[in-house]
């Protein structure tokens, strides 16, 4: 008995010391970008900061180019696959054969472990010259090219959660509508979405945050333009992979001491989406 | 099929979980305006049988059914319930209307869980607002309910809630109603009315219904099928 309390006593220390660990990183990332942001923050500039260009030679450095290319692209690979996600997820749990759904479930698992620069590369090689054919217009690298590649890599994360969040619905629920005469359609439309609706915002909110926090797609795909992009055609460039650029040329620079407050913007962005997720999950109780 | 009575006509049913025989050569038929019981100790498969009647265990993985089901189409001819595609099971649902041993009601209001099949088939507002009037007096339903019609209907009792699931089936006027322990979660006073109301059910189309209550059995119906163990016993 005691030796069992002893246990339990160990394993709540050794998770509360994970989850000290864990909040204590968080924090110390979010600190370490305050710190070097401050600079820019306390300048009265960050005004200016959110709302002009990237021009480092002339002393100008703005991050709006890279804000609206990451709502652009990131945006776009949301819509796209918000409703091939939450479809391929309804197929799967209530459409498709049951061997079939399973095929289809493990597929989807699979390619949550394709490391992304695969994305791009394979995007590189079918995906850019096929844009560059269809509209005959610039190299291929665009929003929109980025964005398609992006709602692919992010198709798994949202059709899995999307899943779970139909599972919830209690299979007596299901199985009602079908003995008064439900289709499968009708059912999925009257009784599995109404009562799935939280867990199908979760799985957004969740692609809406891996899309905006990947990096190499957009890097591979976008063309990086530092300019607002006037079509869907249009080069652009995302905070993450500004962020890449910016390191991996300058260390000492202004504006490399400027892209950690885009590293803040995007911190404060995943904060916010935890927070509306908690939110959801409240929702649900 | 001789007699011209009969409504569903059960021939050599074998029901497998995986490779599991839940239900051995079950025969049965089930006639127009009679009240069939089917009785058994719990877990025989008599929960089972009904929803293979109704091609509900579709949805259960790993189920599987062998045998027949013929349903008697005034202008088919016989039809074999398991010959039909999935475009035609929600037709044959309504036809062969099943409630449920747990009441399972929908996660809306009381006037939505009646109305919802009615919706269905694209009814009008006024006949859906008469259709679920009558439907949950039948029950005897409508005096309780009658001020909360929008309320949720999981607020409700146990015992109101099998009667709501049974509104919800009857709106639907099916030809075979199929009941599993209609009466379980009522007290003796809604039991003898709901049994009532059976037997006037009956009058008009065909009853059967799962029980484990003997007297109920004797009391309502005029055939009795046991199961025991996975297989028929008797009638």
């Amino acid at each position: 008995m005691i030796a069992k309390h002893n246990k339990e006593r160990a394993a709540k220390g050794a998770l509360s010391l994970a989850l000290l660990i864990a909040g204590s990183i968080s924090a110390f990332i979010f600190f370490f970008l305050l710190y070097f942001s401050l600079p820019i923050l306390s300048s009265g500039l960050i005004g200016e900061f959110l709302t002009r260009g990237w021009d480092p030679d002339r002393g100008v450095l703005g991050i709006l180019p890279m804000i609206v290319g990451t709502v652009y692209i990131a945006g776009l690979a949301v819509i796209w696959v918000t409703p091939i996600g939450i479809g391929l997820a309804a197929f799967i749990q209530l459409f498709a054969p049951k061997p079939l759904g399973r095929i289809l479930r493990w597929t989807v698992e699979f390619m949550t472990g394709i490391p992304t620069v695969v994305y791009g590369f394979a995007a590189l090689f079918f995906l850019v010259p096929a844009m560059r054919r269809i509209f005959n217009y610039g190299t291929g690298l665009s929003v929109l090219t980025a964005s398609v590649m992006l709602a692919l890599l992010v198709l798994p994360t949202v059709t899995l959660i999307a899943q779970d969040g139909l599972a919830t619905v209690p299979s007596n629920q299901v199985l009602a509508a079908f003995s008064l005469g439900a289709s499968r359609m009708e059912t999925f439309l009257h009784v599995v979405l109404p009562g799935a609706w939280r867990g199908l915002i979760s799985a957004v909110v969740l692609g809406v945050g891996r899309a905006v926090g990947d990096t190499l797609i957009a890097l591979m795909l976008a063309g990086n333009a530092v300019a607002l992009p006037d079509s869907l055609l249009d080069s652009a460039r995302t905070l993450t992979a500004h962020i890449a650029l910016v390191s991996a040329a300058d260390y000492e620079s202004l504006s490399f001491k400027a892209i950690f407050v885009c590293g803040l913007v995007l911190f404060i962005f995943a904060g916010s989406n935890i927070v509306f997720l908690r939110l959801v999950e409240k929702l649900k109780k | 099929m001789a007699e011209d009575n009969i409504k569903m006509a059960i021939k050599d049913l074998d029901v497998y979980y995986y490779e599991r025989l839940v239900l051995k050569k079950v025969n049965m038929v089930f006639r127009n305006r009679e009240l069939t019981a089917i009785v058994g100790p719990s877990g025989c498969g008599k929960s089972t049988l009904l929803m293979a009647l109704t091609r509900l265990l579709d949805t259960v993985p790993h189920a599987r059914v062998e045998g027949s089901v013929e349903l008697r189409s005034n202008d088919q001819g016989w039809l074999n319930v398991f010959r039909l595609g999935e475009t035609d099971l929600p037709s044959l649902r309504r036809r062969v209307g099943l409630i449920f041993q747990h009441p399972n009601v929908l996660n809306t209001s009381i006037f939505k869980n009646v109305a919802f099949p009615l919706r269905l088939l694209g009814l009008s507002r006024q006949e859906i607002d008469s259709n679920v009037r009558a439907a949950l007096i039948d029950v005897f339903l409508w005096d309780e309910v009658r001020d909360r019609l929008d309320s949720p209907a999981s607020e409700l009792s146990g015992g109101q809630q099998q009667r709501l699931c049974l509104a919800r089936t009857l709106v639907l006027q099916p030809e075979i109603l199929l009941l599993d322990e209609p009466t379980s979660f009522l007290d003796e006073d809604l039991a003898g009315k709901i049994e009532n109301l059976l037997i006037r059910l009956k009058e008009e189309r065909t009853v059967v219904v799962v029980s484990h209550y003997n007297d109920q059995v004797l009391r309502l119906s005029d055939r009795v099928y046991r199961l025991a163990g996975n297989q028929q016993e008797s009638n």
